[in-house]
């Protein structure tokens, strides 16, 4: 036996706990394994540790289930309350953006006239007309912001 | 989808109290083992099993039933690891688990029928357990999630995001590593 024949063994060794082997391969292998002593002591290795893989078990922290359901139920009671918050934010958002859209000609006059009034420059009209458009924006980037809060990993004791 | 998940789809988009309650008692010890697995630190595993749970609560409406929702699970629970290394610092998964860390699993074995099966079965988890760190991480999570898991190599794709035949090299590399861990020095 050479050296190639043992690595194909391995490999199929290895193959066989993945996938089904083609019937040819699962042939030759257990062909091999009758044969070779050391091939069959590593395929026995090998089951040996992914069945004690498998069984392996650990010791859960003290009551980690009860700790996280009340830390869930407390966080989904805040969620609630923030709900009608949340809404009513989006819907002033909303309204305001209605309401710049359908009055921009009018706040573009008065813009216009308050400019000849005062005799500010046209740069700072046209900033304060941008900030008129982008109000109802931000207030609905900021909804949307903290509705998308993303926890941190924080102790809980 | 099929009926199961599509009603639990609906009922994680409804955050419905009484669902989540049961599937962090169904999940409690497999995702909590995985969670060490990832971060060989039992105090970082439970803060971010919280966190995973308080995930679900707020994501619940993106599960669509597509994946098993043990996948979906790990996978938050992954990101939500991967995500504070990163902003700790811009590594890659292999640094959770560093030599410095011990993994301090507590092992029992349920299924012993007297103290001297204890005392063996103990042991040889012990050297199982002592093997597996000695794995790299990249390598132990699929091995975990294959042969703890039980998943199939299409939904560990899904919780590592990588492709399957990324999950498969590293399957194959990882009982390599398993092996070579294994054999005494």
């Amino acid at each position: 036996m050479n050296e190639q024949t043992h690595e194909r063994a391995q490999r199929l060794i290895a193959q066989q706990h993945l996938e089904i082997l083609p019937s040819e391969d699962a042939k030759w292998l257990n062909a091999h394994l009758a044969e070779c002593e050391s091939c069959a002591g590593e395929q026995r290795q090998l089951r040996e540790s992914l069945s004690a893989l498998r069984a392996m078990h650990v010791v859960l922290p003290l009551n980690l289930a009860s700790r996280t359901q009340f830390r869930v139920r407390m966080r989904a009671e805040e969620l609630r309350e923030k709900e009608p918050a949340k809404k009513f934010v989006w819907a002033i958002a909303a309204v305001s953006w209605a309401l710049g859209v359908s009055t921009a000609p009018w706040v573009w006059r008065g813009i216009e006239w308050l400019g000849q009034e005062t005799g500010a420059p046209k740069l700072l009209l046209q900033a304060g007309f941008v900030l008129w458009w982008s109000v109802p924006p931000m207030i609905a980037a900021w909804a949307a912001l903290s509705d998308k809060r993303v926890g941190q990993p924080q102790r809980t004791e | 989808m099929t009926d199961d998940a599509k009603a639990l789809a609906q009922r994680l988009k409804r955050r419905d109290p009484e669902l989540l309650d049961q599937l962090i008692e169904q999940y409690q010890f497999r995702l909590f083992r995985y969670l060490l697995h990832l971060t060989a630190n039992r105090e970082r595993a439970e803060d971010f099993f919280q966190e995973t749970w308080l995930r679900v609560l707020e994501r619940g409406h993106q599960y669509d039933g597509k994946w098993k929702f043990e996948a979906w699970l790990f996978a938050i629970a992954r990101n939500l690891v991967l995500d504070w290394h990163r902003r700790k610092k811009p590594q890659s998964i292999d640094s959770l688990a560093g030599p410095e860390e011990e993994a301090t699993f507590d092992v029992k074995d349920e299924h012993s029928e007297s103290p001297l099966d204890q005392v063996l079965h103990a042991e040889q988890k012990s050297s199982v357990q002592q093997s597996l760190e000695r794995v790299p991480a990249i390598y132990r999570e699929v091995l975990v999630l294959r042969f703890q898991e039980e998943m199939q190599l299409d939904e560990i794709a899904g919780v590592t995001g990588a492709p399957i035949s990324t999950v498969k090299s590293r399957l194959y590399r990882g009982l390599d590593a398993l092996k070579v861990a294994m054999t005494p020095s």
